[in-house]
């Protein structure tokens, strides 16, 4: 037995905009979804969920991450209660709730907190920079140590235990025996939609989106791999230098064509943007965009006249790595893709 | 003398004609003794062959006319009415049904439908062949309408036929006026509140010179029949003098020792046994209840107005016309449907309506605040094991509205709605959207899952497998369960029974025709309005309270009144008086009659339907019925089985 929560709701609105309370059960969303099927029958259901409050049901779902917005639902809702956007809403909720540190649930709902985080780390960084009288050596240093140390940090210390909340949450059950097998077995699932989203392919829009993120995705993992591995700053290969820009330019193009999208709201998937979509697309943006005009610096050795470019770029990145990766929209690069190896683990 | 006939074989389109040789019974009846004309037609009842039918029967100077094609229900006025526009008597056109009763029934078998249908149209020849010419039954009417019932639809029927020029008697047998709608503030879909509608058609009834009011009134005995009906109405005194004054009367309430449950209230406060129902109810004075009233005197002593001696008064009223707005009843679910009379806080959708009427600023009901309220749907209505498998109409708008007023009005409150499926049909819908939108949440089962409501830990639970949540089972801590109950025949029928107004499946009063004669009864100068046929809101109410108004007011207006002729005759000298048609007569048409010291029976022809349950009773074959007689029906078969 199951007791209503009437008060969720309002709890989740803090998530995004959409009326689910309007909606009367016809079920024309999950008729019209190109990716609901039989096993994960969705958004009816979840709309129903949400408006009853069946907070443990939500949680125990992978369905959230099953959907890939193409805002069908939303269009042929009679109600105008924005199933699609009640979605994306309970992903944002389901990614307080993983997170073991209670941060990401603050910063989703409270703008003031944002910005304040954000304010703060731009502190920290300006600060420790003027403790070493901005030395471009040292402080250089330090962001490249930086990058590994919270790269290695981050993911060991909040992603994997949120992850293994998920796990908790939809794959374990105390009751039921757990196949270490099937573990393995649907592995592949997991590698497959981490680097190609090709469930995005499912949907009804058009095929342009998925391409557009896929290259954004294979772009960002590679100027990593550059920055991190390669050390792209201080190389001195033509090959990795070049990469290196290449790579940049991808992610703050794509970026750009996506903050225009989410201003001239088009598509229905940009058409709603809570805070937290903002932040992602628009720091993203900039740290293609600084990482590109320091790398540029460098090589016209206009750097150290122009050291704000390398701080400006520095913040930008402790922001993106202390606050976005771990505790905003990017986490849903792993959930949505562990949610796929999940959902094939409790098939087999 | 031998009459002429004309005989019309229709084909129906096909309809008749696949399956029955028209033309084979046209050929078999043509020379039949004073058939002058037999056709076929493709379809007799087209306007180009009514014409044709006219200019035959002038031209062949016809006495008689028969049809056969479809059900007399759908055509037998239609043809009836051509005979009378080419100037013959309408009782000497006899219908024949080789539709429904021959090529319908007996599509697999051709060769005996023809045989039968021939049969049919032969015995119809013969019928009108013995037919005579019949004039409509002429009697005077008294132009004057009681209405029985002063609740909303019949207070509006009354100010219609008042508007119209009739004379109207209200007979209320309550005390005061207004019926239910008093009982609730604020209606759906108006927002007014009951007393405000009440006042507004009270105001406008008292207006009227030609409106006489009885209140505390009921009939209780009726003589005569449409055109004239007798009625004897008892008036109980309110035992209270009209020139009163308010201050002392208010005195006298105090002190009346007598407290009895409010029904007003459905019983969830009480009341003295002087009473008002709210402070300014019409008309406005208090009455004090002899049932419960000890005679202990105290109001007396201090209110001087307060009169013992007033007597139970009768009056006679003659009226053409009687006018049913008696109403329903609330539907009270019986002990322990969904907890109701045990669980404290489970009362009904009525009870709320008056717990909300007595809740200013937090919603309470003994003494708890209340904040999630759970409604469970359809209780007394569609049910499934019980007697009410009608739909109430009013109740899931009624419901809703009540909600959505109730969360605008206090602050924090849940609505949970257990439904079966909701019905706020037409202009109605939106208030379900509105609700939707406020948060309300709706849940719903099928008929043979109810919701359960149970005590848990000294918490009322109510908890439902919902089928918009794959049948989860799912609960609600409710600190009020509203049972929304529906509409129930009224409890005490007298005076329907009185006068023999017919009761459908339902138990509520019955029209002749659902659709065509939606406020006539099958007793002549009997009509209905309001829930007293079913359940109805207000808008609803009014709809039929105007048509019936308007169908009484025909049938007084002309002072005049042209019934069917079709009624029992009697042949006074043989008649011996045995009482056996007399008890046979359900409309109670038949009675003694003393005539130079013989005791016969007599027709009372304008309460006589013509039905012929008295005919085959009579031991000396005293009756016949007007254009059914003996000569008749005996031709009839004859002619339907010749060989025996
Ligand atoms: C809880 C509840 C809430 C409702 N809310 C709404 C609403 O918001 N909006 C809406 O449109 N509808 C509403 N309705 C429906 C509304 O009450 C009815 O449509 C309306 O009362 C029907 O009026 P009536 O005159 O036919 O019957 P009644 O109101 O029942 O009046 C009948 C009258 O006849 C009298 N009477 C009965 N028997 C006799 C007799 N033998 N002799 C003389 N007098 C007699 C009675 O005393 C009464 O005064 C509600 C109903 C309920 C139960
Ligand atoms: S289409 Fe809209 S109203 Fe219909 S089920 Fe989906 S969300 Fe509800
Ligand atoms: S109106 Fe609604 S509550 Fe009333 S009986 Fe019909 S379906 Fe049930």
């Amino acid at each position: 037995m199951t007791r209503i929560n009437p008060d969720f709701t309002s709890e989740l609105k803090k998530y995004g905009v959409f009326d689910a309370n309007a909606c009367y059960n016809c079920g024309n969303c999950t008729a019209v979804c190109a990716l609901s099927d039989q096993e994960n029958s969705f958004p009816r259901k979840m709309v129903r969920y949400s408006v009853l409050g069946l907070e443990e049901d939500i949680q125990m779902s992978l369905d959230p991450w099953l959907c890939y917005y193409c805002g069908e639902c939303t269009t042929t809702c009679p109600m105008e209660a924005e199933p699609g956007e009640l979605m994306m809403s309970l992903r944002r909720w389901l990614t307080a709730k993983y997170d073991w540190t209670g941060l990401s649930g603050l910063l989703y709902r409270s703008v003031t907190v944002s910005v304040i985080a954000f304010i703060l780390l731009a502190i920290g960084v300006i600060g420790f920079a003027a403790l070493h009288d901005f030395n471009p050596e040292q402080v250089m240093h330090f962001g490249h140590y930086f990058e590994m140390s919270a790269i290695g940090g981050v993911l060991l210390f909040i992603l994997l235990p949120n992850i293994f909340r998920m796990w908790r949450l939809t794959v374990f059950r105390p009751d039921g025996k757990l196949s270490v097998k099937a573990h393995f077995k649907a592995l592949g699932e997991l590698i497959v939609h981490m680097f190609t989203q090709k469930r995005t392919l499912g949907c009804d829009d058009s095929q342009v989106r998925w391409l557009e993120h896929l290259i954004l995705v294979i772009g960002y993992l590679a100027l990593l791999f550059t920055t991190v591995f390669l050390d792209w700053f201080l190389a001195e290969s033509r090959t990795v230098i070049v990469l290196g820009y290449a790579e940049s330019t991808v992610i703050f193009v794509i970026t750009f064509l996506f903050v225009l999208a989410r201003i001239t709201m088009k598509r229905e998937v940009s058409k709603h943007s809570h805070p937290s979509d903002w932040l992602f697309v628009i720091w993203l943006f900039m740290l293609g965009l600084s990482a590109f005009a320091v790398r540029l610096f460098i090589d016209l050795q206009i750097l150290e006249e122009n050291f704000w470019i390398y701080l400006v770029h520095l913040i930008i990145m402790v922001q993106w790595a202390l606050i976005i990766v771990p505790f905003g929209k990017w986490t849903h690069f792993l959930y949505r893709s562990f949610a796929m190896y999940f959902r094939r683990i409790r098939e087999i | 003398m031998n009459k002429k006939i004309g005989v019309y074989v229709c084909h129906c389109g096909g309809n008749i004609s696949d399956y029955v040789d028209v033309e084979k019974v046209r050929t078999s009846v043509e020379s039949d003794e004073g058939v002058c004309l037999a056709k076929t037609t493709m379809f007799a009842c087209a306007d180009s062959n009514q014409q044709e039918m006219v200019d035959d029967i002038a031209d062949q100077e016809m006495d008689g006319v028969v049809v056969a094609s479809c059900s007399p229900k759908l055509h037998l006025l239609t043809f009836r009415a051509v005979t009378e526009r080419a100037g013959l008597n309408k009782y000497n056109y006899v219908h024949a049904n080789i539709r429904e009763q021959v090529s319908w029934a007996h599509s697999d078998n051709k060769t005996g439908a023809t045989d039968k249908a021939i049969r049919i149209v032969k015995a119809a020849i013969a019928k009108v062949r013995e037919a005579e010419p019949l004039e409509p039954l002429m009697v005077k009417s008294t132009k004057a309408v009681a209405v029985i019932g002063a609740g909303v639809a019949g207070i509006r029927a009354a100010i219609e036929l008042a508007e119209a020029g009739s004379d109207v008697y209200v007979i209320e047998r309550d005390h005061f006026v207004g019926g239910r709608v008093s009982q609730w503030d604020n209606l759906c879909m108006t927002d007014e509140t009951g007393k405000e509608l009440v006042t507004r058609l009270y105001d406008k009834m008292m207006k009227h010179q030609n409106i006489t009011l009885y209140t505390g009134a009921e009939v209780v005995k009726n003589s005569g029949s449409v055109g004239n009906f007798n009625l004897k109405v008892t008036l109980r005194p309110r035992y209270i003098r009209f020139d009163c004054n308010e201050k002392d009367l208010m005195k006298a309430i105090d002190v009346c020792p007598v407290e009895v449950p409010d029904e007003f209230n459905f019983s969830i406060t009480s009341r003295k046994a002087i009473y008002h129902n709210y402070p300014s109810e019409y008309p406005h004075l208090p009455a004090i209840d002899m049932e419960n009233c000890t005679r202990c005197g105290e109001c007396e002593k201090v209110c001087s107005h307060i009169d013992f001696s007033q007597k139970i008064k009768q009056v006679d009223l003659t009226v053409g016309s009687i006018l049913m707005a008696t109403g329903f009843d609330p539907y009270e679910p019986p002990e322990g449907e969904f907890g109701y009379g045990i669980i404290e806080n489970v009362v009904t959708l009525q009870q709320f309506k008056r717990i909300v009427h007595y809740c200013d600023n937090t919603l309470q009901y003994h003494g708890k605040k209340i904040e999630h309220i759970a409604y469970i749907y359809c209780v007394g209505s569609r049910q499934i094991d019980g007697e009410n498998k009608y739909c109430s109409r009013y109740c899931c708008t009624t419901n809703i509205y009540t909600a959505i007023t109730v969360k605008k009005k206090y602050v924090e409150i849940h609505n949970y709605h257990f439904n079966r499926g909701i019905r706020t049909y037409g202009k109605q819908e939106t208030l379900y959207d509105e609700s939707s939108k406020l948060g309300d949440i709706y849940l719903q089962s099928f008929e043979d899952d109810p919701p359960v409501v149970e005590l848990q830990d000294g918490k009322t639970v109510v908890r439902i497998n919902d089928i918009l949540t794959g049948h989860k089972s799912l609960d609600v801590e409710a600190d009020l369960v509203v049972l929304v109950t529906g509409m129930v025949p009224r409890k005490d029928n007298a005076t329907g029974e009185l006068l023999k107004v017919p009761k459908g499946r339902d138990k509520f009063f019955n029209e002749i025709h659902m659709k065509l004669r939606p406020v006539e009864t099958v007793i002549d100068g009997v009509t209905i309005a309001g829930a007293s046929q079913g359940p109805k809101n207000i808008m609803e109410s009014m709809n039929s309270a105007l048509s019936a108004a308007a169908k009484s007011f025909s049938l007084v207006d002309s002072g005049e009144l042209a019934l069917e002729p079709i009624v029992a005759r009697v042949d006074q000298e043989s008649c011996e008086w045995c009482g056996k048609c007399e008890a046979a007569c359900p409309f109670s048409a038949l009675s003694k009659l003393e005539i130079e010291g013989k005791t016969v029976v007599q027709v009372n022809e304008t309460i006589c339907k013509g039905c012929g349950m008295c005919l085959p009773v009579c031991p000396v074959d005293a009756i016949e019925l007007t254009g059914y007689s003996n000569k008749e029906i005996e031709s009839m078969i004859d002619a339907l089985i010749p060989n025996i």
